[in-house]
C-alpha cells in the first residue's frame, strides 16, 4: 500500500513537473466567434511552449513557403516581439469607431488583440517570447536568407 | 616490523599501527561488511518498514519541511522568476522609459477615439528594421528638402542660431498664424478663425529633435535620431489641435497608461 502510495506519489509530481514544463511559457490561445448566420466559431488554446517544439516536425517545404510568403516581414515581426518582452505591461493602440473596438496591449509578457465588431468578436493571444521564437525560424526560410 | 617503509606509510595513513597482516584482515573486514549491507533489500521496501526499521531519524524528520519547500520552491522558481523580473522590468522600464502618446478624440455622434501609446526605444529599434517604400534603416526619403528653391537646412540652420524671437506674424480674417523659437523649442500656433467653433493649432519641437531628423542625408529625414532626440526630452506636449469636431494631442511623458 505504502509502495503504491509513493509510485502514486512520484507518477503525480511527474505530471506536475511535466505540466509546469509545458506551461511555463504561457498559452497560445484563439477565439473567433462569428455570430451572424452560420458563422464559425475557432477556439483553439494551445500552450505556447509546444509551438516552437511542434515546427520542428513542420516538412521543410511547407516551411519554405511560409518564409517565402511572410519571410520578409519576419525580421520586422522578430524585432518588434523582441522589444516589446522588455514592456509586459503596455496599452499600445485602442480605438473605439461606434461599436467597432479595436484593442493591442501586453499583459504579463502576452501580446493581445482583442478586436469587437457588429457580428464578430476576434480574441489572440500570444506569448511574446513564443512570437520571437517562430517570427526567428521563419525569418531563416525567407528567400534569399 | 613492515617489510618496507612504504607498507608502513600505509599503515599508519589508515590509523592502524600494527602489523601489515592485520592491516589487510581489517581492511578485508570492511569490504565484507559493506558487500552485505549493498546486497539487503534497503529497509524502506519492506511493507512493515515503520516496524521493523525506522529508516528516518528524528534529526532526519526535522528537515521533511525544509526539503518539501525547496522542493516546492525548485517547481515554481521557472513559473516565479520571469514574473518577477517582469515586475522588475516594469517598473525600471517606468523610471527610465519614453513614451509618445497619440490622442484623437472626437466629438461627433459615434464618439471615435483612437489612443497610440509607443515606447520611444522600441520605436527606434524597430524602424531601421523596416525597408518599405521611402522608409529604410530608419530614414525617409522626402523629394522636398529643397523646396522651391529655399533650402530647408540651411534656413533651419539659421533659426536654430539665431535668438529666440517670433519669426512668421499672419493675422488675416480667415487665421492668426506664429511662427517662432523660445527657450529651444520650434513653435508653431494656427488659429482657424473660418471655422464655427473655436479651431486651434499648436505644435511645439525641440530644437534639437529638428536638428536630429535633418541630421541624414540629402533628401533624407533621419527618423530614428530624431526619436534618440525626443527620447531626451522632458515631459512635454509636441502637437495640440483642438478643433470643433475633434481633439488631437500627441506628448510625451514616462507613463506607459493611457489617462
Amino acid at each position: 500500500m505504502v509502495l503504491l502510495g509513493k509510485l502514486a506519489l512520484g507518477f503525480g509530481a511527474t505530471v506536475v513537473l511535466a505540466g509546469a514544463y509545458t506551461f511555463r511559457e504561457g498559452l497560445l490561445r484563439v477565439d473567433v466567434d462569428e455570430s451572424r448566420g452560420n458563422g464559425s466559431h475557432v477556439h483553439v488554446w494551445l500552450p505556447a511552449a509546444a509551438v516552437p517544439m511542434a515546427m520542428h516536425f513542420v516538412p521543410r517545404h511547407q516551411l519554405e513557403r511560409a518564409g517565402q510568403h511572410a519571410g520578409q516581414m519576419m525580421p520586422l515581426v522578430h524585432a518588434v516581439a523582441k522589444e516589446l518582452q522588455r514592456y509586459p505591461e503596455a496599452e499600445l493602440v485602442e480605438v473605439r469607431d461606434g461599436e467597432n473596438y479595436v484593442r493591442i496591449r501586453t499583459h504579463n509578457g502576452t501580446f493581445l488583440v482583442d478586436v469587437d465588431e457588429p457580428g464578430e468578436t476576434v480574441h489572440v493571444a500570444c506569448p511574446l517570447a513564443t512570437i520571437d521564437d517562430v517570427s526567428r525560424e521563419l525569418a531563416a526560410f525567407a528567400p534569399g536568407a | 616490523m613492515y617489510h618496507t617503509e612504504r607498507q608502513a606509510a600505509i599503515s599508519k595513513t589508515r590509523g592502524f599501527e600494527g602489523p601489515a597482516s592485520a592491516g589487510v584482515l581489517e581492511v578485508g573486514r570492511v569490504e565484507a561488511k559493506k558487500q552485505e549491507t549493498f546486497l539487503k533489500i534497503p529497509s524502506y521496501l519492506y511493507l512493515n518498514a515503520q516496524r521493523r526499521h525506522s529508516a528516518m531519524t528524528n534529526r532526519t524528520r526535522r528537515f521533511i519541511p525544509v526539503i518539501a519547500f525547496l522542493a516546492a520552491a525548485s517547481l515554481f522558481a521557472p513559473l516565479g522568476t520571469p514574473a518577477q523580473t517582469s515586475a522588475n522590468q516594469s517598473s525600471t522600464s517606468a523610471q527610465a522609459e519614453r513614451w509618445l502618446h497619440v490622442r484623437v478624440i472626437s466629438t461627433n455622434a459615434k464618439g471615435e477615439t483612437v489612443r497610440v501609446n509607443v515606447p520611444l526605444e522600441l520605436a527606434e529599434k524597430v524602424l531601421p528594421a523596416i525597408d518599405h517604400d521611402r522608409l529604410h534603416n530608419g530614414k525617409v526619403r522626402i523629394g522636398c528638402m529643397d523646396c522651391d528653391g529655399v533650402d530647408v537646412r540651411t534656413l533651419f540652420e539659421a533659426v536654430r542660431t539665431s535668438k529666440d524671437g517670433e519669426f512668421v506674424t499672419v493675422q488675416s480674417k480667415d487665421a492668426d498664424i506664429s511662427v517662432a523659437k523660445k527657450e529651444g523649442q520650434f513653435l508653431v500656433h494656427v488659429h482657424d478663425k473660418n471655422k464655427p467653433k473655436y479651431s486651434q493649432v499648436e505644435v511645439k519641437v525641440p530644437m534639437k529633435v529638428v536638428q536630429a531628423l535633418l541630421s541624414a542625408g540629402k533628401d533624407e529625414l533621419d527618423i530614428v535620431a530624431g526619436l534618440h532626440a525626443l527620447a531626451s526630452q522632458g515631459d512635454q506636449e509636441l502637437v495640440s489641435v483642438k478643433d470643433d469636431d475633434s481633439t488631437i494631442r500627441v506628448w510625451l511623458d514616462s507613463k506607459n497608461v493611457t489617462d
